[in-house]
């Protein structure tokens, strides 16, 4: 591990729009389109516009890909190793920015999540761990099954029995995940056609609104498939 | 500037590699004993000399106490790390060390970085003797599951053999990148490199692009404590059992008798790659011998459970890249520890494919490594190595648990950037806790630092820090911070974990030149001077035949200037003088040697020079 000062004024925060090398206009590019020189990162670059994409989210995951490995080709640190320390930091900042940006977008999941964060309808690395109020009985039913065959393992008792309602259970949860996904999708599909159509900041906080409830479900829905699959693997 | 090359720092043997310029392949550099393995053997002798590689290997016999093997183990760990280790290995720790071990060789102690490079001190010999050139650049490989703490180790022991590390490289990669050249394949290759002492898998993808071929690592897993050792302790634990049954005598005490012990079954390994049967015999000091047939299958039966635990990491790594095992084009072994075919089978039968061994599995990492040198160094591209991080970054948080920033598997240079600030009135630092690892409580990962954020009193939440983690293209961490409310520069002074700070490695480079044998042009002024001798003693001698005679005065002339010539250079130190003087006169002597040549032999040996008639 080492400790680098590096230039967050310069790399990190690119005030201007003008080259720093030969002062042409080059306002978010990777490089200048004069001079050819590695621009610095605007600060909080936006992954969909790094690719020089709008804000939708279907996303052709070959096309991804390739643009990965064409700007990958072009950024990396291998190109900078005999230039000046300052173009091989924007080197450094740039490409692990790429990776980043193709990490996060390259998951239909982490994409909206993505999105969310960007739109302040999230924080970084937190999910809501509440019931959703429509699942709240079932949730209740679960954990009372989840209970019994805890007890009942701890004292020997007859788990087959047990594992009835808890294989019932599961088999009910996975299909919810599974309409829970066909929404988050109908909803994708939905945000990037208001996009196309210019909806106003009021359609698409409402849109971002119901895209974020049926995330939190989806977490909370998979954590529960989850815990009652290592419960019954455990059995 | 001088050379550039690629170094394989192993365990068991380190090699040094160059790409050909003339043939565009890269070729590994024998040493002086003809072998391009170099044993990673350190020993010290009486007088403090240092000695590396084959002699030192002859002395683990001999002056145990006084050599050192395989310390690629304790790259980047703590005593407590080590433990372990030290069951078996003859090693002596200092008890005091800190962060650092220290071990003991001859009457001083060195860390495992200053025992490194002295061997990548030896291989750069190897590789100035050969170009005639110093050399002062290198890519280093890495195994791909090396943690934070051991790839910065692995910096420092170049650092201090006077190299220049352009790059550190994961091992499968390297070996990918020599197979890639090799075979011009497409799709999923799953590289298993078995080595001495650590185990690495890694699943690629190799894309063509219309600017060339991409190398993407898309996952890694593996165990940087599993090895050849391993196979080598498990049969010396199981001899000594025996012998211990047989004779009541225990080897614990004798490290001459388990040196020699342990060479006795390391050929018996090696061999059993050939044979279905060895004998193992084995004196025991005191005149009681051990004498017993040890056959394939019963070696295999030793060997299952230690193979069996590089499946694990086999499945993770697949599992991550979301493959399965049929979807492997290519499956590459890597590392001398595939040479055994019951790995082999194994490897095979997971797969549902024969893998391929074509290149010698010894080689193919540092040809890798001298592959991606000469990309770094040329700037003239032909291809592009895109390798992950191999362990999750996180960071401490409320109790103890810790929140992943960088995933394991991203594509690097990775980053992260995290916020901090306040949380009660009047709090003037902010403790970070830096952490590698997969498990989800904090003491349970592998620390890589801790450094405190300092601000000025005020009420809680005011602060505003917000810190970029970035791992670089080596594998390092990069940590740096930023005020938000000021948008200035954040100073952070970060105490590594492990490993040494940049003072301590500045200084061991001073310390190792000490120990280095002579300067490089110094050396070269030495040889050239040898082989001026040589020839102009050869040319005396050849003057003084009768047929000299038949020389023109002229020619006769020329010779005696360009030797009186080269006489002149050899009293000043100016070696590459030496050497255009050494060839002038060989050109000048030329026809003198077609003069005393007759008959048939002047055809067949015609434009041969005069020293080597």
């Amino acid at each position: 591990m080492s400790v680098t000062q590096t230039q967050r004024d310069e790399t990190g925060h690119a005030s201007g729009t003008k080259c720093w090398n030969c002062q042409a206009p080059s306002a978010g590019v990777h490089f200048c389109a004069a001079c050819g020189k590695i621009q610095p990162l605007p600060t909080g670059t936006d992954y969909f516009a790094f690719f020089g994409w709008p804000e939708k989210l279907s996303l052709d995951s070959a096309q991804l890909e390739s643009e990965f490995h064409k700007l990958s080709w072009k950024l990396h640190p291998d190109n900078f190793v005999r230039a000046s320390e300052f173009e091989r930091d924007l080197s450094l900042n740039r490409s692990s920015e790429l990776n980043d940006a193709y990490r996060t977008l390259r998951e239909p999941i982490s994409r909206m999540e993505y999105l969310l964060l960007r739109r302040g309808l999230r924080k970084e690395g937190t999910t809501k761990q509440q019931a959703p109020p429509e699942l709240l009985e079932e949730v209740f039913e679960l954990n009372e099954s989840l209970d019994e065959l805890r007890e009942a393992r701890a004292e020997g008792g007859d788990l087959a029995a047990l594992r009835e309602p808890l294989d019932a259970a599961q088999k009910n949860f996975q299909e919810k995940l599974e309409e829970v996904d066909a929404e988050l999708s109908q909803i994708g599909q939905e945000w990037d056609a208001a996009l196309d159509a210019g909806a106003d900041e009021a359609k698409q906080q409402a849109l971002l609104a119901r895209m974020n409830l049926a995330l939190n479900r989806r977490s909370y829905i998979r954590n529960l498939v989850a815990s009652v699959q290592k419960e019954l693997a455990d059995a | 500037m001088g050379r550039v090359v690629g170094i394989d720092l192993g365990t068991t043997f380190s090699l040094i590699a160059y790409l050909d310029p003339q043939t565009g392949a890269p070729k590994c550099i024998p040493g002086p004993y003809g072998s391009t393995l170099c044993p990673s053997v350190v020993s010290v002798d009486e007088d403090g000399k240092i000695i590396v590689g084959e002699p030192a290997r002859a002395l683990l016999l001999t002056k145990p106490e006084r050599t050192i093997y395989s310390v690629k183990r304790l790259m980047g760990r703590g005593v407590a790390d080590v433990q372990e280790e030290l069951k078996i290995f003859p090693f002596r720790i200092d008890p005091a060390g800190r962060n650092v071990i220290r071990v003991s060789l001859g009457d001083k102690w060195f860390t495992p970085p200053e025992i490194s490079a002295f061997i990548l001190r030896e291989l750069k010999s190897w590789a100035e003797n050969y170009f005639k050139e110093p050399v002062d650049r290198a890519v280093i490989t890495v195994p791909a599951y090396f943690n934070d703490a051991q790839r910065q180790a692995t910096k420092d022991a170049g650092r201090i053999a006077g190299l220049d590390v352009l790059r550190l490289v994961n091992e499968p990669t390297a070996a990918a990148l020599a197979y890639g050249l090799h075979k011009q394949k497409r799709g999923y290759v799953a590289v298993y490199d078995f080595g001495g002492g650590t185990f690495d898998i890694s699943i690629l993808k190799l894309v063509s692009t219309t600017e060339g071929d991409i190398y993407q690592v898309l996952s890694t897993n593996g165990d940087t404590h599993l090895g050849g050792d391993d196979i080598d302790n498990e049969m010396q634990r199981r001899v000594r059992e025996k012998i211990l049954q047989l004779f009541g005598v225990d080897l614990a005490n004798r490290p001459e008798d388990i040196q020699r012990l342990r060479q006795i079954l390391i050929a018996a390994k090696h061999a059993l790659s050939a044979q279905d049967s060895v004998m193992l015999r084995f004196n025991v000091s005191g005149g009681k011998v051990f004498e017993e047939l040890l056959t394939c299958a019963e070696f295999e039966k030793w060997i299952e459970p230690i193979v069996a635990r590089t499946m694990a990491p086999v499945r993770m790594a697949l599992a991550d890249a979301k493959l399965t095992p049929s979807q492997m084009e290519e499956v590459v072994l890597v590392g001398g520890s595939t040479r055994i075919p019951f790995v082999r089978k194994t490897v095979g039968d997971y797969f549902g494919r024969a893998p391929h061994c074509e290149l010698n599995p010894d080689e193919v990492v540092a040809l890798g490594a001298a592959v991606q040198a000469d990309i770094l160094e040329s700037g003239v591209k032909t291809m592009l190595l895109l390798d992950v991080t191999p362990l999750s970054l996180g960071i401490e948080t409320m109790g103890g648990v810790v929140a992943k920033i960088i995933p394991r598997n991203s594509t690097i240079p990775a980053s992260a950037q995290e916020l901090f600030t306040t949380g009660v009135e009047n709090q003037t630092g902010i403790d970070v806790h830096v952490l590698q690892g997969e498990r989800e409580l904090a003491k349970d990962c592998r620390s890589l630092a801790k450094f405190q954020l300092k601000v000025p009193p005020g009420p809680a939440g005011l602060a505003r820090i917000e810190v970029k983690f970035l791992i670089d293209a080596n594998g390092i961490l990069q940590v740096s911070a930023r005020d938000l409310r000021t948008n200035a520069e954040h100073t952070i002074e970060v105490q590594p974990s492990y490993g040494l700070s940049d003072e301590e490695v500045e200084r061991m480079l001073e310390e190792s030149i000490e120990f280095a044998e002579q300067d490089f042009s110094e050396r070269q002024v030495i040889e050239a001077r040898t082989e001026a001798e040589t020839i102009l003693a050869a040319t005396e001698k050849t003057l003084a035949h009768p047929r000299a005679s038949e020389l023109a005065t002229d020619e006769r002339c020329a010779i005696d200037d360009s030797a009186a010539q080269l006489r002149a250079a050899m009293s000043g130190s100016d070696y590459k003088l030496m050497r255009e003087r050494i060839d002038a006169l060989n050109q000048a002597t030329m026809h003198l040697a077609e003069i005393l040549m007759n008959g048939a032999l002047q055809t067949a040996l015609e434009g041969k020079r005069l020293e080597d008639v």
